[in-house]
Parts: C-alpha cells; sequence; structure tokens
C-alpha cells in the first residue's frame, strides 16, 4: 500500500514524492516536539554564549544574546507550520464552497465573485496581507486571517475552473438526466474528480503560506517578539552578517527547506496524477 | 479597436472600484482618527478644528469626492504622522516625493535580469538532449524557487558586498545624484529579485515548448525536412511564448511586491519601506494612495501584457 | 519503388510493427488498412524516418530506389533523410487544424518547402509566392492569391486539408503518404478530398500510401490493400479481391463488421408499435453569446430553427447531417440540459437517457463500475415515490444488467480506466438503460469505436430496442451506420431539418439536393 503511493502507474520510483514527503516528515516531527522539548530553552540568554559558531553543542550556533538558534527555529519552524496549515485549512475550504457553487450554477453570482477574484488575483498576495494586517493590527490570529484572506481567491479560482470543466462532462450530463440531485452531483459526482488537482494546489498554497508569513515577519509586521519566527531572526541576524553569517543561514536555508518540501511534494502529486490516465 | 475600448472603460471601472474600496477600507472603517493623532489630552475644540480640517465633518460621500478629486488634481491628502512643522501636517505627495521612481527602477530592473536570462535559457533547456545539463538545471531552478526574496536579498549582501566587496551595504546614492552609481547599486537588489523569478520563468518556458515541440505541426515541419534548430526558432518559439507572456505579466506584479520586500534589506529609500513604516504606525492616508499606485501600475501592466498577446496570437488578434 | 523489408519497430520493448514488407510501385494506391494500434501510422512514420525517440528499430530496412534510408543497427543520417522529406516524398495528415502551425500565414508555410528544397529555382519571395499560388489553385483552392496571407484559423476543415496537400504535392515528389487525410472531416468534403488525391495520384503517376480505418473508403480509392493486426500484415492483394474472397479469418470479420448499404433482412423489421411517445413543435435553440460590440452585452445566437418532428414507441430515427448541423443542439434541448428555447416539446416517457460518443468521458473517471450502475436506480427511488429500493436489490439489478450487457461480474468493482473504449461504451449503454426508459438519444455511440467493436455495439443497441421496446434518437454521421440501424431519417443542415421520411424512401429518392450529395454512394 504505502509502496504504491509513491510510485508512478508504470512502476517507477516517484523520486519528487518520496524526497518532498521525507522533506516535510522532517519539518513535521520538529514542529511538534517543538511543542513539549527543544534543546535549550529558546529565550534563555547568556552573554558568555554570544556569537558562537556551529559546534555539537550548538548544531546551528548561538545569537547576539547567546540564546541556542537551533532551538529557536524549532520554535519558529512550528509556528510557520502552524500558521500555513490554518491558512491552507481556511482558504482552501473557503475555496471548494465557493468555488463549487459558482463554478456549477453560473450566472450573476459567478460573474460578480469572480470579478472581485480576478481583481484580488492579479494583486501580489503578500500586499493584500499587508493591507488586511494595516487595518486589523498584527498578531498571530491576524496573520492567519490576512493570509487567508489573500490565498482563498486562488482557490476559488482552480475549484472553478474544475467545476466548470466538469459541469458539461459527459456522465455529469448523464447525472442530470437521472434526475439526481444538485448537491449529490456537486459533492458525490464532481468532487471526488477534482481531489488530485485540489492536492496540488494546497501543496502549492503551502508553499506560498510559508513564503508569505516569513515575508511578513521578517518586514516586522507578522508575529510579534518574543515569540521566534524564521523571518524575524532573519531580519535581526542582517545586522550581524560580517560576524556571525550562521546566525542568517539558519533560519534563511530552514525556510528553503520547508518551502522546498512543498513543492516537491506538488510535482511529486502532479505527477502520480499525470500517471493515472 | 472596439477591443482596446472596451478594456480601457473595464480599466476605469477597475480603478474606481479599487479607489471605493481603499477609501472605505482607509477612512471608513478604522473611524475617527483625530484622538490617535492628537492623543487623550487634546481639549474638544482642538480636535473639532483638526476634524473640520480634515474633513471628517462631513459625511461619506462627499468626503469620496473630495477626496478623490483631489488626487485627481494631485492632492493625496495629508500624513496623520509627519509633520511639516509644529502646525502644519505633512502632505502624502510630499512624504512619496521621489520614492516611486525608486521602486519602478528597482522593478524595471529586475524584469530586465529576468527576460534576459530566464528566455533563452529556458528555449536552450528546452532544445537540449544532454542529461546532465537538464538535470543541473532542474535542481538550480527547483531550488531558486524555494528561496525568498529577503533571503536572497541577505545572501546576495554576503556574497556580493561582505566577500567579494562589490559594493558596499548602505552605500545608496539617490538617482538624481549619481544615476551611475545608483544603478549599480541597485543591480544588487535586483538581482535578488530576479533569481527566483528567472528560474519560474525559465522552466515554465521550456515546458511550454517542449508541449509544442510534441504538436501536430512541427511534425509537418519534420516531414518537410525542415531542421531540427529551425523548427525550433523559426515554428516552436512563437507559440511556446504566448503562453510565457501571460506569465510574465503575473510575474510584473510578484516583481513589485518582491521591490517592497527587497527594498528593506537593502535600506532603499523607495515607496515600499514608506509602506511598511505607514502599516506599522497605520498612517492610512499614506498606505491608501499607495495601495492605489501599486493597483493602476498593475492594471497598467495586465492590459499591455493583454495587448501584446493579442499581437503575437493571429488567432485572438484585434480585426 | 519505394521498399519497407522485415521491419521490426518496439516501444519500451514492446513490438509496434513486426517483420513487415511492403513495396508501392509508381502510379498506385496502396492502401494501408487495419484499427486502431494496429501499427500504421508507425509503419507509415517510418518510411519518413519520423519515428518518436523511444521507438528502437530492431530488424529490417527502408529503401527509396536505391537509396537506403533507414536500416536496423546504423544510426540514421538525418541530413540525408531531411534531403528526402518533403522533396522526394510528403505527408498529409488527419488532422488538418493542427498540423499547420497556428501562428504562421498558410502562404509561408507551403513556400518553406521551396526554400528548403528549391531555392535554386526559386530565389525570390515573387517567385516562391508565384509557385505556392498556383499550386493553390491546383488543389482546388479559389481566391489563392489572397489566401496566401491567411492564417489557418482562418480557414475551413477542407480548405485547411487542401492546403496540407498543396504542401505535399508543391515539389511533385515521387511518394505521398497520406495518414487518414479525411478521417476529421465532414462527409461532403471527404469525398471532394478524396477525388482530389485520386486525380493527383493520375496526373503526377506517383506513389501513394492510404493509410485508413475507414475499409468503404479504401476500397473506393487504393489498388492494393495490406491488412494489419496487432502490428503484423494479416493479408495483402488487390482490393476488390480482398473484398470479395477475403483469405484470412480476421480480414473475413473486418470486411463482415463493415457497415455496407446492402440489406440485413434479419435485422429490418420496424419495431414501431404506432404510438407517439415524443412530439416536438415549431422548436428553436439558441446559445447565449458574448457580444464583440462595445458594452453590448449577451447576444441569442439561434442555432436549431423551428424543428418539429415525432418519435413513436420502439423506432429508430437516425439523425444525420455533418459536423455543426444542430443535431446535439437538438438532442440536448429536448432532454432540457439547455433551457434557452422557444417551442413545444411534449415528452410521454419518464427520464429519457442519453448515450454519448466518446467512452472515455461519459464515465466518471473516479467511481467503480458499480456504484455507477447502482447511482440511476438510487436517484429513481428518490424520485418516484412508488418506488422502494435497498442496496441488496439495487446490486443485483447492476450484475444482470452488467451481464446482459455481455461483461461479466468482476466488472462490478472496476474503475472506467481499467476497460477498454468498446467496453466503457457498453457499461454507458447499461447505465442508460437500467431504469428501463423508453427513449434514448444516442449521439455517435460507435463513432468512436473500430469497426469490429462497432459491429458487436450496434447489435447490441438492436438486441435491447427488441428486448425493451426503446425508441432511439440516433445521431450518426456515418451514412452507413444509419442505414443499418435506422427505421426513418431525419436530415438536418444548418439548424434546419431538410427532410424526415422512412428509411428506403429517403435514400433512394431523396427530395432535397442536399440530401442527395450526403447519401449520395460515392
Amino acid at each position: 500500500m504505502i509502496n504504491s503511493v509513491f510510485r508512478t502507474k508504470d512502476g517507477k520510483l516517484n523520486t519528487y514524492l518520496v524526497i518532498g514527503a521525507s522533506m516535510a516528515a522532517v519539518v513535521i516531527i520538529l514542529s511538534v516536539l517543538s511543542i513539549f522539548w527543544t534543546p535549550y530553552s529558546p529565550t534563555a540568554m547568556s552573554a558568555a554564549q554570544r556569537f558562537k559558531a556551529p559546534t555539537f553543542a550548538h548544531i546551528f550556533g548561538t545569537d547576539n544574546f547567546g540564546r541556542d538558534i537551533f532551538s529557536r527555529v524549532m520554535k519558529a519552524i512550528g509556528t510557520s507550520f502552524l500558521i500555513s496549515v490554518f491558512v491552507v485549512l481556511i482558504s482552501g475550504t473557503a475555496g471548494i464552497l465557493i468555488g463549487s457553487v459558482t463554478g456549477y450554477f453560473g450566472g450573476i453570482i459567478d460573474t460578480v465573485v469572480m470579478r472581485v477574484v480576478d481583481a484580488i488575483n492579479g494583486f501580489p498576495s503578500i500586499l493584500l496581507a499587508l493591507v488586511v494586517i494595516s487595518l486589523l493590527g498584527k498578531g498571530r490570529a491576524n496573520v492567519v486571517l490576512a493570509l487567508a484572506i489573500a490565498f482563498t481567491p486562488s482557490f476559488v479560482r482552480i475549484v472553478r475552473g474544475e467545476f466548470i470543466r466538469l459541469r458539461d462532462a459527459d456522465y455529469i450530463i448523464r447525472a442530470r438526466l437521472m434526475g439526481a440531485k444538485k448537491t449529490r452531483i456537486l459533492f458525490l459526482h464532481i468532487l471526488p474528480n477534482i481531489f488530485s488537482t485540489f492536492w496540488v494546489s494546497v501543496t502549492i498554497g503551502f508553499n506560498n503560506a510559508i513564503l508569505a508569513e516569513s515575508g511578513l515577519s521578517y518586514l516586522g509586521i507578522g508575529v510579534q517578539a518574543p515569540d521566534a519566527t524564521l523571518g524575524s531572526m532573519l531580519s535581526d541576524a542582517q545586522g550581524y552578517l560580517g560576524t556571525a553569517p550562521w546566525y542568517a543561514l539558519a533560519p534563511g536555508l530552514t525556510i528553503v527547506w520547508m518551502v522546498l518540501s512543498a513543492a516537491m511534494l506538488s510535482e511529486g502529486i502532479s505527477r502520480r496524477k499525470k500517471g493515472v490516465r | 479597436m472596439t477591443y482596446i475600448l472596451k478594456k480601457i472603460a473595464t480599466l476605469i471601472i477597475t480603478l474606481f472600484l479599487v479607489s471605493v474600496l481603499a477609501f472605505l477600507a482607509f477612512q471608513i472603517i478604522p473611524g475617527d482618527v483625530v484622538t490617535s493623532i492628537l492623543g487623550t489630552e487634546a481639549t474638544p475644540e482642538r480636535e473639532d478644528a483638526l476634524r473640520a480640517e480634515l474633513g471628517l465633518d462631513k459625511p461619506p460621500v462627499e468626503r469620496y469626492i473630495n477626496w478623490a478629486t483631489g488626487v485627481l488634481r494631485g492632492d493625496f491628502g495629508k500624513s496623520y504622522r509627519y509633520s511639516k512643522n509644529m502646525n502644519e501636517m505633512m502632505p502624502v505627495a510630499d512624504l512619496i516625493g521621489d520614492k516611486l521612481p525608486v521602486t519602478l527602477w528597482l522593478a524595471l530592473l529586475s524584469l530586465i535580469l529576468t527576460i534576459l536570462i530566464s528566455i533563452p535559457l529556458g528555449v536552450l533547456w528546452a532544445g537540449t538532449k544532454n542529461k546532465f545539463f537538464d538535470g543541473i538545471l532542474n535542481v538550480l531552478t527547483q531550488g531558486s524557487m524555494a528561496v525568498p526574496a529577503f533571503f536572497l536579498g541577505i545572501l546576495v549582501t554576503y556574497l556580493f558586498g561582505i566577500i567579494f566587496k562589490a559594493f558596499i551595504p548602505g552605500s545608496y546614492v539617490g538617482y538624481k545624484d549619481d544615476f551611475p552609481g545608483f544603478i549599480s547599486y541597485m543591480i544588487f537588489p535586483a538581482i535578488a529579485i530576479a533569481i527566483p523569478k528567472t528560474g519560474m520563468t525559465a522552466r515554465f518556458l521550456r515546458n511550454s515548448t517542449l508541449t509544442e515541440l510534441k504538436s501536430d505541426y512541427v511534425r509537418t515541419a519534420k516531414s518537410k525536412g525542415v531542421t531540427d534548430g529551425h523548427i525550433l526558432f523559426k515554428h516552436v518559439l512563437r507559440n511556446a511564448m504566448l503562453p510565457v507572456v501571460t506569465f510574465l505579466g503575473m510575474i510584473i506584479a510578484e516583481v513589485v511586491a518582491g521591490s517592497i520586500v527587497v527594498e528593506q534589506v537593502f535600506a532603499l529609500p523607495g515607496i515600499g519601506r514608506l509602506l511598511i513604516s505607514a502599516i506599522s504606525t497605520r498612517d492610512f492616508p499614506v498606505v491608501e494612495i499607495l495601495i492605489l499606485y501599486i493597483t493602476m501600475v498593475v492594471i497598467i501592466v495586465y492590459f499591455i501584457v493583454d495587448i501584446i498577446y493579442r499581437i503575437l496570437d493571429p488567432r485572438i488578434r484585434v480585426e | 519503388m519505394i521498399k519497407i523489408e522485415n521491419l521490426t519497430i518496439s516501444f519500451d520493448d514492446k513490438k509496434a510493427v513486426s517483420d513487415i514488407s511492403l513495396e508501392i510501385k509508381p502510379g498506385e494506391i496502396l492502401g494501408l488498412v487495419g484499427e486502431s494500434g494496429s501499427g500504421k501510422s508507425v509503419t507509415a512514420l517510418s518510411l519518413m524516418g519520423l519515428m518518436s525517440h523511444e521507438a528502437v528499430l530492431e530488424s529490417g530496412r527502408v529503401t527509396f530506389g536505391d537509396t537506403c534510408l533507414l536500416k536496423a543497427g546504423e544510426k540514421p543520417d538525418e541530413k540525408m533523410l531531411r534531403s528526402y522529406r518533403g522533396k522526394h516524398m510528403s505527408m498529409v495528415f488527419q488532422e488538418p487544424m493542427t498540423s499547420l502551425n497556428p501562428t504562421m500565414k498558410v502562404g509561408p508555410q507551403v513556400a518553406e518547402q521551396l526554400l528548403l528544397h528549391a531555392k535554386d529555382r526559386y530565389p525570390d519571395a515573387q517567385s516562391r509566392r508565384k509557385c505556392v499560388v498556383e499550386t493553390f489553385e491546383s488543389v482546388g483552392l479559389k481566391e489563392a492569391d489572397s489566401l496566401y496571407d491567411k492564417y489557418p484559423h482562418q480557414l475551413s476543415g477542407g480548405m485547411r486539408q487542401r492546403v496540407m496537400i498543396a504542401m505535399a504535392v508543391i515539389l511533385h515528389p515521387e511518394l505521398i503518404i497520406a495518414d487518414e487525410p479525411t478521417t476529421a472531416l465532414d462527409v461532403t468534403i471527404q469525398n471532394q478530398i478524396v477525388r482530389l488525391l485520386k486525380e493527383i495520384n493520375e496526373r503526377e503517376n506517383n506513389s501513394m500510401l492510404f493509410i485508413t480505418h475507414d475499409l468503404n473508403l479504401a476500397r473506393r480509392i487504393c489498388t492494393r490493400l495490406l491488412v494489419m493486426k496487432d502490428g503484423k500484415v494479416v493479408e495483402r492483394g488487390d482490393t476488390e479481391k480482398i473484398f470479395t474472397d477475403p483469405q484470412t479469418d480476421y480480414a473475413k470479420k473486418l470486411i463482415a463488421a463493415v457497415p455496407g448499404r446492402v440489406k440485413h433482412p434479419e435485422i429490418d423489421i420496424n419495431n414501431s408499435t404506432g404510438n407517439k411517445i415524443l412530439s416536438v413543435r415549431d422548436l428553436s435553440v439558441f446559445y447565449k453569446e458574448q457580444s464583440k460590440k462595445l458594452f453590448g452585452g449577451k447576444i441569442n445566437r439561434q442555432v436549431v430553427f423551428s424543428a418539429g418532428f415525432d418519435i413513436y414507441e420502439g423506432e429508430t430515427l437516425g439523425l444525420v447531417g455533418e459536423s455543426g448541423c444542430g443535431k446535439s443542439s437538438l438532442c440536448k434541448a429536448i432532454l432540457g440540459i439547455n433551457t434557452n428555447i422557444k417551442g413545444s416539446i411534449e415528452n410521454k416517457t419518464v427520464r429519457p437517457q442519453m448515450i454519448f460518443q466518446d467512452p472515455y468521458s461519459s464515465l466518471n473517471p473516479v467511481r467503480t463500475i458499480g456504484w455507477q450502475l447502482e447511482e440511476p436506480l438510487y436517484t429513481m427511488d428518490v424520485l418516484d415515490k412508488d418506488i422502494k429500493t435497498d442496496k441488496k436489490w439495487r446490486k443485483e439489478q447492476a450484475l444482470k444488467m452488467l451481464e446482459r450487457v455481455g461483461l461479466d461480474e468482476s466488472y462490478y468493482s472496476r474503475m472506467p480506466s481499467q476497460l477498454s473504449g468498446g467496453q466503457r461504451q457498453r457499461v454507458s449503454i447499461a447505465q442508460a438503460l437500467i431504469t428501463k426508459p423508453k427513449l434514448i438519444f444516442a449521439d455517435e455511440p460507435v463513432s468512436a469505436l473500430d469497426v469490429t467493436i462497432q459491429d458487436q455495439v450496434l447489435d447490441l443497441l438492436e438486441d435491447l430496442q427488441q428486448e425493451y421496446g426503446i425508441a432511439y434518437l440516433f445521431i450518426s454521421h456515418d451514412i452507413n451506420v444509419i442505414h443499418r440501424v435506422s427505421d426513418r431519417i431525419m436530415v438536418m443542415k444548418d439548424g434546419h431539418i431538410l427532410e424526415i421520411g422512412d428509411r428506403d424512401k429517403v435514400f433512394e429518392d431523396p427530395e432535397n439536393a442536399y440530401t442527395k450529395e450526403l447519401l449520395a454512394e460515392p
């Protein structure tokens, strides 16, 4: 079973999916672990331990306050991961609900919704998040809300596109001729058909959520101190590039790792999808 | 022609709607800003005077009309946070001043870099039969897309600024003072923005070229005895570029967004830094104008992209 | 003389063609016939050296006169091959739309040929243009000069195929390969193109390799035939000989399955009871379209113009017409899928069903066959107050129906992707019939199937009609299929019904000039 998940239809190993899943597993394990345990306290300062290059004791080194960077990165991964999960969950669900109804029924509501969605979609998502945050204020929940609002349109677009593509498919016309109820057609006949496409956009959504969250916290308008975030660590580290380059590299490369894992997963899933038919 | 007129009409309507939304969002929803400007200590008379000065005592529709006509005339309103002197608030126009060209130059430079590198790269990549070259490019572009612009900015600073000493971080000069110096400094932030976009565009172009290479008309060309190189450049390229044009349009919007973040990394006095500080201090009139500005740029870019697409594709060309 | 000797080509270790030999003489048209996947196209592409990169040439060789173009074990000489392609041999493909470059004007696409192979004779643009225009005229294209500067999308399907043919003949090659050149075209255009190809063959006295799945067509045009199956040549000989006296079992089966216009007395029973079950009066169908005018709203485009006809219980009404004539729109309007209509539809049957052309899109790809067969029963339970069903009964019915359409119960839990085209079409029929409707709309139900499968599915449809007393509105572009199944025939053109009448009457004595042209035995 597990073996078959990681193989394409012709039996070859789906390398992208394997690499993506392993990288994502590291992220998930570290973020869950960070709730209970970190090697050091992420906030414990020590003047004696300032700017220690990576050693076995501090594998990512220490920062300007002598805090253990690895422990802080672990906490930050947890925060970033949790925010991304909520963002994708909210915007994905909203996308399915709005996209399925507007796509299947069309009409005036669809026109209005699509105008709005197109307008927002053309707008860079981080800017939109900035606008929402400027209105709502900073903080963890507002970041989630801002990013969810910014990402919903792209999900609506994808789900709607699939519903439009399928609403006139021969087998859906036949379902209508049978007399199946509209909700049954929407959720039992069409919805299972869009999942393969939907999972790809979920992983892309993750990818963008991680980038946007770290971007916001780098700009100082995301999750606020004292919570460690990858973006705010980078922003702090920038001042010490000459003396402690590892301070910037650790959170930076962590972001790259998280984004890559999502990108690999999405590539792997879309390859799987292509293999099916 | 009708098509272009129709497009321009929608363009104006969209701008109007955005201006209404921006006005609603930043002037109506936040409520009365007078206390937040003057603090809680101010006398009621002083508050009323300020309210009258800002026009906040009038009904919303009138306030919108006043504001919108002001914007059309070049009067962008006044900042809540900055003041010119003790008794006068800073006009937003003065605040924005010469910041916009900095951001536009940055976006333009990044875009030029992206197009110059990604298009030949994507075509060569699609044309190559070398497995090693293919693999290297695959890893490089996939990797480049995973690096956020601000981290790239930091890496560029570290690599070119601190290790190679190709420029001195923080030694920005204004474009009016020393244009060559300005450009040679701006090239580094532009690189930081361009790298992921180059990776994306090259991948996209490669895929669209590969798809086109499998199409029937390529088989026809082969059956006529056309060489592979000729097929790639004379037959396939134009067709493969069609989706790339749309893609580049979306990239431009992201380049503008990327500029805003990267300005922060390189301490550039563009509108991005102004926007961030205005958001942090809840300086709504400034945010509002900047959002309108950016929307306008994005909409006009989409318009131009649409026209280019129509020129390239005879199937939907304006008759 | 062009020869293929003992050619074996494989993809991923699977043989696409094995041990094929053939030769084409000047002046003859050699037909390559067979069902999909029989290796016809691979054989044709190998002549040009145009197989895809994954293809492995395991044995054999291709020779053109004294030159060896391809040989197993030797790397093909691309430069030499290119000097032959287009100049000494050329190809006409199936899809004229996608086979032309959409962003290049058609004239220059043809002129490219001259630039590549005959630059010495046509050194300047003016002389090349003149040559292309002359060739356009010789293949029956009108206003050739203005056509030169048009893009492919501005041409009709038939014109595009003529451009493709002009491209193929402009340098007077010794060999023309035509790969299903008329399959994507309408019947009347098809006839014109076939005549043109034959005329070119006579005029140029060249060799032609004609690939087709349509045996009637092969019979009309080819001097000799090669029958292929699973990558092998199973029979070869003069066309008439193969048709009148096939030797192998497969050829016999293939030829028997061809829907001809000979009457089959055993199936020529009119089942109609004379009860009117559907009557359509003065029906007009519209589609909403975006206006191109500034600030213009949606405009209603009419696709069917006051149609009126009846369907009687148990009969088959055949509907013929070329693509875009409004056949499908008429069906969808009657079934209530398109509600943008005027006129009256009186339907006395309960939930008529539809069978579609494409077996790959008419089943839900994520649901099992069993689920899809039970679904109509479930909705029937919900909709009809007096019918109560349970899961066990529904499963029983589904299994019974599967068996009835010739599929065993192992198909119950399979997914559509595990089925072949013919099997899928059987499931579609089962799904349409499981609630025992009295009226079925069959929209080109066998057009996507190979000829032997087509025959089986038509048999099944006829058997079920007898058994359940169903009436069919049977749409097809294939005149022979229509002739075989219909009791009455209705002819449509440009949204108008031109003629309705008994089959034999319409075939033997059509009233309308267009009907005459459409039904003419070529």
